[in-house]
């Protein structure tokens, strides 16, 4: 209950925030009558009052049974998949797919269970796999980064 | 009977080599794409999306490939909710209400096979009456104007909290999300940047498979991530694969009814296969009455529900194309990857374009037969697939997801406002928010707006024109009456309660 009253919260200050941002928007000169402002804000509004309900009247969350509750441990483990998703972004382009793909696999399949030796080896020939796949016979380019070198 | 000779002109467009080997692959990957936890045809459509582009593929071959990939998926779905008894996802819950009892009982073969035909059924229902309705709906779509439109697309997204039934309030807030979302980028009348935040990044808006792949891959991932200790166990496909004519025939009706069901429950936007398998599986159960063995491995329990998906899931698609309005998340995903190739769908599209339309339509016949016959041979591949562990899977899943990502726009910007995107969305899910709401949304706000707006400059800013015409009238009826519909449910349970109370 609590963190529902306080995510609407939260997300009502972020309402009223892209509000003030979108006051300013108007057509330097227009030849309609609606300007690129009503839209947002009425969207922004609606919103508003949606979730000024929600924080006032917030509805019983229904959990499915094999979801278990959320603990430390998982909080954990969620918090090091999102840091190693940024690394992963961070790093795509200037270490190359294959590189930064295996840097942050194989840590990734160890928060979900695995072996280190399997993982590596999996993580490791999936992301070369799929490299060669896409780039290669998809033509969906990816950067190389550091392996640039083995090209020439 | 022009329906008959663009039928025939489609499947000429279908059954060329290249379209066939298209939707063949489709297929396939649909359904290993739908036994993967993590990903459902939403993840598997939009990931295809850039690498249909990228393939080069023209616009209906394209098409015809995420067509295939959507009901192989939703095949796919199939195979864990039988074997596993986790339903792949929300539509295919009521699937593992008896066919998991029956795969527990030796008869997974069967329950495979017979599941697939009902779906078979299901989808052949609704690809008929698709080819009955849609071009009758797209000659009255003609008639609709801008003002129309709009209200139409009101209805849209206030049907979608009206069929949500549990959660209105959450369904809302999730579309008004997307709505919102949608705004963001240059104003292309006006050329206004709005909520850019002064990125290049972001002039172009946020992109779609970004949005897509934050809202469900990453999310998912991270929910994933709290399973990890939930070991499960697939049951052995054993014995007998096929179901013999006895079995087909004792749910033939069962097929029928739902079909028929389904493909209504489909083209209403928002209603789409969950509600659609839930009212399937409830009717039947209620006319079978006391002899039926529904929950313990009833084949029409497990017949109607999947009658019910296939065919909504074709139904979704006359909304789609005939209106451009689409009802369901898949089918906003697909509108998004028609755009990519600037085909506005709309009634305009089965004048201009007959052969994307046909052929698509078409394809689903195609792709349909060819899922009853791989299922046969391919069960025991399939369910091998489904024990792959997580920790194998995920970390591909997350690359894969990378690269779909990256292949749009290669900017690692974008990767990380889809993980920003994907760590809301994950908050959204554990506070229970439904999230094809916001992805309708999203889709539906670019169109909603732009039609909002031109109907008001056609009336030079008056909001009469909104509610002029006899069909935008019709259309505010309905609105009004999904809006009273959460009420009248809570109404009916605050009675229903009160009743009990008094009885005691």
């Amino acid at each position: 209950m609590i963190l529902q009253r306080l995510f609407a919260l939260t997300l009502l200050a972020a309402c009223a925030a892209l509000a003030v941002m979108a006051w300013p928007y108007q057509a330097a000169f227009s030849y309609e009558p609606v300007g690129p402002r009503a839209y947002p804000l009425l969207m922004l509004g609606l919103m508003a009052i949606a979730l000024l309900y929600l924080a006032i009247r917030p509805t019983p969350i229904v959990r499915k049974d094999d979801e278990p509750e959320l603990d430390r441990a998982s909080l954990i483990k969620i918090g090091l998949c999102t840091g190693l998703l940024l690394v992963f972004a961070a790093t795509f382009e200037s270490l190359g797919f294959i590189l930064s793909s295996t840097l942050i696999g194989i840590p990734m399949a160890r928060l979900y269970g695995g072996r280190w030796l399997p993982s590596a080896v999996i993580v490791g020939l999936m992301s070369i796999a799929l490299y060669l796949l896409f780039d290669r016979a998809m033509d969906v380019p990816l950067p190389l980064g550091l392996l640039d070198v083995l090209e020439n | 009977m022009d329906t008959f000779s663009y039928l025939g002109q489609g499947f000429g467009v279908a059954l060329s080599p290249y379209n066939l080997v298209t939707a063949l692959c489709g297929t396939l990957i649909g359904t290993v794409v739908g036994l993967l936890p993590g990903l459902g045809p939403i993840n598997g459509v939009a990931l295809l999306i850039p690498i249909a582009f990228a393939l080069g593929l023209p616009p209906e071959s394209a098409l015809i490939l995420l067509a295939a990939v959507y009901l192989g998926c939703e095949y796919g779905g199939r195979i864990s909710s039988i074997l596993l008894n986790i339903p792949g996802e929300a539509s295919t819950v009521m699937t593992t209400l008896d066919g998991y009892p029956m795969a527990r009982q030796g008869l997974a073969g069967v329950a495979l096979s017979l599941s697939a035909w009902s779906s078979f059924i299901g989808a052949f229902i609704a690809t008929c009456g698709m080819v009955l309705f849609a071009p009758l709906l797209a000659k009255w779509a003609i008639a609709f104007g801008p003002a129309e439109y709009f209200v139409l697309m009101v209805f849209a997204i206030v049907a979608l909290g009206g069929m949500a039934g549990d959660k209105p309030l959450k369904t809302f807030i999730a579309a008004l999300i997307g709505l919102f979302l949608s705004a963001v980028g240059i104003d292309a009348n006006s050329g206004v940047y709005r909520f850019t935040g002064d990125s290049i990044h972001l002039t172009d808006g946020i992109q779609f498979v970004v949005l897509v792949l934050g809202l469900f891959s990453i999310s998912e991932i991270l929910l994933l991530l709290e399973k990890t200790h939930h070991g499960h166990k697939a049951v052995e496909a054993t014995g007998r694969m096929l179901f013999n004519l006895k079995e087909a025939a004792s749910v033939f009706v069962v097929n029928i009814r739902c079909g028929l069901l389904g493909f209504f429950m489909g083209v209403l936007p928002g209603a789409g296969a969950t509600l659609a398998s839930a009212v399937a599986y409830m009717t039947e159960k209620r006319l079978a009455g006391a002899s039926g063995t529904f929950g313990k491995g009833d084949k029409r329990g497990l017949a109607a529900p999947e009658t019910a998906i296939g065919a909504s899931c074709c139904g979704a698609l006359v909304p789609m194309l005939t209106l451009g309005v689409p009802g369901s998340g898949t089918t906003a995903v697909m509108i998004g990857a028609l755009s990519l190739y600037n085909i506005t769908p709309g009634p305009l599209l089965f004048e201009q374009q007959p052969d994307i339309v046909w052929g698509l339509i078409a394809s689903l016949f195609i792709a349909n037969i060819m899922l009853v016959i791989l299922n046969i041979p391919m069960v025991r591949l399939f369910t091998r697939i489904l024990s792959v562990p997580n920790w194998a899977l995920v970390p591909v899943i997350a690359i894969i997801t990378a690269i779909g990502v990256y292949a749009v726009h290669a900017t690692t910007f974008d990767l990380f406002l889809m993980i920003g995107i994907g760590i809301f969305g994950y908050i959204l899910r554990k506070l229970d928010f439904p999230l094809s709401p916001l992805l309708l949304g999203f889709i539906l706000g670019g169109l909603m707006e732009q039609n909002l707006r031109r109907a008001l400059s056609i009336s030079n800013g008056e909001l009469e024109i909104l509610w002029a015409s006899p069909i935008s009238l019709g259309v505010w009826a309905m609105v009004a009456l999904m809006l009273t519909l959460p009420l009248l449910r809570i109404w009916r349970r605050r009675s229903a309660q009160r009743r009990a109370l008094a009885d005691v």
